[in-house]
């Protein structure tokens, strides 16, 4: 089953910090806020995880498609 | 708070109609409505089931998404200890729709027992009803209402902030549970997981109004109106050109441009309100009221708002104020749509005073769509979208430092 970033759009502030650690598929608009450009394959898993549990906002979910 | 481009109505004509706006001129009081309609029947969720999916009964609070679909999954997810919940939304924030303000007015009793017999079905103890802040005589109605009745289950009343996107059914379920009136993310359907984590069924004043009426009449009576794929009827609210906003209830397959005056002739008309597309005129003649027709159109009935200014009104210059409003009225917490929207309401401008800003606007466009908690940012797209996919003609005429719609252009 293929998993993907969601974000919480009302908790997200822009910090950055989900770019810095899975630069591979998230990408930042020009108001530094997260554009998940791409699914969370197996290579990604544990960054994905990293990332969702490290954000300051706890913005990030991985979620099943 | 900025001005809605289509003021809140104080007043709203309601014609009568064929089914829900039948027999309106004998008053909104219950025991009018129950010398219509007689005792609301009791029954059990399949056979509501069954008369829901008879007749195809969509939501009519924009989306069109299948009731039975809902009902189904509520259903399936209750039990003793999720005892599901039902939530009749009238905020209708949108200041350009005055359907289910019309209902409250006309009809309070048939959206209340469309809630009641299906809070009854689902087992449901409680009813939610949630008024609108703008329109203090369609609230006032409503609570009139609800005060008329006993029996069945209590009904709780609450009301809506005065914003355009507090009308959103995670802003109403965040109301309900005391939190502010804003936008959520929904990480479930609400007929899943909604108020307090239980399975809830939220629609709009309209779509209960017309499950009361199947309730009360059964699927055969409400079948002998519409057409034989689309059976029933649909509410319309007509602005533009009169000076108090026109509802009809209208049936299914009928042309949309016999709800319009004369004076719309000719022109383009916003159909789906500020989150909806422009059409051409062509368009708009040649349509007839029906969820896949207008929607094969590209122009989808949405909650049934038609605004139809006349041959003197820029639809370019209009929709920059639609969309300033709507940037002004985002809840501010989602960053792409706190951001986004002032940008493409500024890139709009450029383009509505001759500047060349196409491509800033679809920039924009493609940063705000789908990054929200609610559907703001999508709606303001689709209307920014439209009026270069319905309209170019308007869109060169500005390019070239002119416009359709002056006076001094009609003359020359």
């Amino acid at each position: 089953m293929t998993r993907r970033l969601r974000v919480d759009w009302p908790a997200c502030h822009g910090r950055g910090l989900c770019h810095e650690l899975l630069p591979e598929i998230v990408e930042l608009d020009e108001w530094g806020y997260p554009i998940v450009t791409g699914p969370v394959t197996d290579a990604l898993r544990a960054d994905a995880e990293t990332a969702v549990s490290s954000c300051p906002r706890l913005a990030l979910r991985l979620v099943k498609e | 708070m900025n001005t809605p481009p289509v003021p809140y109505p104080d007043e709203i004509r309601v014609h009568p109609g064929p089914a829900l706006l039948a027999g309106i001129e004998r008053g909104p009081s219950l025991t009018a409505h129950r010398l219509q309609y007689g005792d609301l029947p009791r029954v059990d969720v399949d056979t509501l089931l069954d008369l829901v999916t008879g007749v195809g009964l969509r939501g009519r609070g924009g989306a069109a998404f299948p009731l039975a679909t809902k009902l189904e999954t509520v259903a399936r997810r209750a039990g003793r200890s999720r005892r599901p919940v039902v939530v009749v939304n009238l905020s209708e924030g949108e200041s350009a729709s005055s359907k289910d303000s019309a209902l409250a007015l006309t009809r309070p009793h048939l959206v209340l027992d469309g809630a009641v017999v299906t809070a009854r079905a689902l087992r449901a103890t409680e009813i939610h009803v949630v008024l609108p802040a703008e329109r203090a005589l369609a609230a006032r109605r409503m609570r009139e209402a609800v005060a008329e009745r006993s029996g069945g289950p209590p009904l709780h009343l609450h009301t809506a902030e005065p914003r355009f996107v507090a009308g959103q059914s995670s802003a109403v379920i965040e109301l309900i549970s005391g939190r502010p009136n804003l936008p959520v993310t929904s990480w479930r359907p609400d007929a899943v997981s909604g108020l307090d984590g239980r399975p809830t069924l939220l629609s709009n004043a309209e779509t209960w109004a017309q499950l009361g009426l199947l309730a009360l009449q059964g699927g055969a009576q409400y079948r002998r109106r519409g057409t034989a794929g689309e059976p029933g009827t649909a509410l319309l609210t007509v602005t533009g050109t009169h000076r108090l906003p026109q509802v009809y209830e209208v049936e299914y397959g009928a042309r949309l441009r016999d709800v319009l005056p004369d004076a719309a002739a000719g022109a383009p008309a916003l159909i789906g309100g500020f989150h909806g597309s422009w059409a051409a005129w062509p368009t708009v003649a040649s349509a007839r009221v029906s969820v896949p027709g207008m929607r094969l159109l590209g122009v989808p009935l949405g909650a049934g708002v038609v605004h139809a200014p006349g041959a003197s009104i820029c639809p370019l210059a209009f929709t920059s104020r639609i969309v300033a409003y709507l940037a002004g009225q985002s809840a501010g917490r989602c960053g792409p749509c706190l951001n986004g929207l002032p940008a493409l309401s500024a890139a709009l401008d450029r383009v509505t005073d001759g500047h060349d800003g196409r491509d800033r606007l679809d920039e924009l466009a493609h940063l705000v769509v789908r990054r929200g908690a609610c559907a703001h940012p999508d709606g303001t797209v689709r209307l920014v979208r439209s009026v270069f996919a319905a309209l170019p003609g308007e869109v060169s005429a500005h390019a070239a430092g002119g416009c359709l719609r002056t006076p001094e252009e009609l003359a020359s």
